[in-house]
């Protein structure tokens, strides 16, 4: 049994992004959600499947959703509040569609990051207070606190073992700033150079402020439904060809490729094996057919470790392999073209998965990646879904 | 003296053997009895063997510097003297990493792959935390 090209996305909606607090997680989840139903032409009575991976306290929970909107939801699905479920709870979508468990499902994601920034490390992170250790690292015994931290260990690590630098890492985010210019909803559109990637602060040595993620608030709604249902739409579908699960055990640590030795995590070579990589083969593509990747850039060295994990280049090349252009709009392999977390808005991924949408349909204007067919969203704890128009 | 006033350990029944040690400045881990395998943190099985039988080991306290990292943000109010601080991941020559910080290293002179040893800072009457010093020998 498949799921290839049984379920599409059939709509899209975004909210304002803003670095100020403006409206509430569930005033803008409500903007998105409606505009997700006209873009698609979905009626609100046909949503049945609601899916939410960033609830309480930063975002709208599935409870409150579904009473706020009116709708009457037979799947409902609430991950742990973290950014890093979003392809997860884009899979349960999908799964719970072909399994007929709805017909529409909506992946709603409302959040404010802002209001609540204090849960991001600190006195106020109780979850980083966790037995042993939090989910990235977090030890506050010894001031060891923020997710940022997780991915400073990842980064010192692999500086030394592959000889990276941190100007190396910086022409990661110089090139999504180029994307987020040519993206009128981004947040932060102004140039961004190597000098002022290497002048910016440390938050967490050797990670530059410029190297962290924003902290905004916005909404994005994705709706998944059949692929029957969504070529009746009103748009052109962006079908779900192959999916696989995110990772967990001895091999991993969140914010590494397999192998790098953070934490109690097993130190070892990694080479990727075509089971480790079953998204492929599920699609029908390789990574040659790829035409943008999308991926979870809450801090620069993760967007290393996904094109290392995925094969896109081998371990210890990525930091060579990103200069010059690559991962940029006209370059070999564009990456979060509108931005990403790091300059369009962190609305845990969400906002890059409609970008794939938009892409897929040709919406993007002037910074439509052109003749796009396939784009895959993959990330460094493993998880990957691919999509195809 | 003033109190200590930065963040304590979450004692729980798995890891209060770990802590008592630490009270006696030593360094204990879990080791498998079935097969012998270190493992931190203190978990209630292997999860090599699944084995439930455990016994807590006095290790050297030595180790090697496997990474580290320097905060410049403040995030906790009772760290903000000491901005910019280290801390670092040891892996202990028993395989476990430990997380803890380095004293006495100057932030610069820290490098991945130095050798050191434990040393133990009794920060309040009940607790001891294991911190990294340069190893001497």
């Amino acid at each position: 049994m498949t799921i290839r090209d049984r379920t599409a996305i059939v709509g899209v909606g975004t909210s304002r992004f803003s670095k100020a607090p403006t409206d509430t997680p569930m005033r803008l989840a409500a903007q998105a959600f409606k505009s997700a139903l006209a873009d698609g032409g979905v009626g609100r009575d046909e949503v049945d499947g609601l899916v939410i991976n960033i609830g309480w306290p930063l975002g709208v929970d599935y409870d409150r959703f579904a009473e706020a909107l009116g709708l009457r939801i037979r799947f409902a699905d609430q991950s742990w509040t973290h950014g890093r479920f979003v392809g997860p709870t884009l899979q349960h979508a999908a799964m719970a569609v072909a399994t007929g468990l709805a017909r529409c499902v909506a992946c709603v994601c409302g959040v404010s990051f802002i209001q609540e920034r204090g849960l991001l490390g600190g006195p106020g992170d109780f979850e980083g207070t966790r037995e042993e250790g939090g989910t990235h690292e977090e030890n506050p015994v010894y001031g060891l606190t923020a997710p940022a931290a997780g991915a400073a260990l990842s980064a010192q690590r692999y500086f030394a073992l592959y000889g990276a630098t941190s100007a190396e890492l910086g022409a990661v985010p110089i090139a999504f700033r180029k994307h987020a210019a040519l993206n009128p909803a981004a947040i932060m559109r102004s140039p961004l150079t190597l000098e002022d990637h290497q002048a910016s602060r440390f938050v967490v040595e050797p990670l530059h402020l410029f190297d962290c993620c924003l902290v905004s608030d916005g909404a994005a709604v994705v709706l998944v439904t059949s692929a029957e249902r969504a070529r009746d739409g009103a748009r052109t579908p962006v079908f779900i060809a192959g999916m696989q699960g995110m990772r967990a055990g001895p091999d991993e640590f969140l914010f590494a490729t397999p192998g790098l030795g953070i934490g109690q995590q097993r130190e070892f070579r990694y080479t990727p094996t075509e089971e480790q990589l079953s998204v492929y083969r599920m699609a029908g593509v390789t990574q040659k057919d790829v035409d943008a990747l999308y991926t979870y850039d809450a801090f620069s060295p993760l967007v290393w470790f996904v094109l290392e994990r995925f094969g896109f280049c081998g371990l210890g090349e990525a930091a060579a392999w990103t200069q010059k252009g690559r991962i940029e709009l006209h370059g070999e392999l564009p990456m979060n073209t509108s931005g990403g977390l790091l300059s369009e808005a962190h609305v845990s991924g969400w906002n890059s998965i409609a970008e794939i949408v938009r892409q897929l349909r040709g919406e993007c204007g002037e910074r439509q990646v052109r003749g796009a067919r396939v784009m895959q969203w993959a990330t460094a704890w493993g998880d990957s879904t691919i999509f195809h128009s | 003296m003033t109190a200590y006033g930065k963040p304590l350990p979450r004692i729980t029944p798995d890891n209060r053997p770990f802590w008592d040690a630490t009270r006696r400045h030593e360094l204990a881990l879990q080791r498998c009895a079935e097969c012998r395998r270190f493992r931190y943190p203190p978990a209630p099985v292997c999860p090599e063997c699944l084995s439930e039988r455990v016994e807590w080991v006095a290790v050297s306290g030595r180790g090697t510097v496997s990474t580290f990292v320097v905060f410049h943000h403040r995030y906790f109010p009772s760290f903000a003297a000491d901005l910019p601080y280290n801390v670092v991941q040891v892996q202990l020559d028993e395989g476990p990493r430990l997380t803890a910080n380095l004293v006495n290293v100057p932030n610069a002179e820290i490098t991945i792959g130095m050798r050191v040893e434990v040393v133990f800072d009794d920060v309040t009457p009940e607790v001891s935390l294991p911190r990294f010093r340069r190893a001497t020998t």
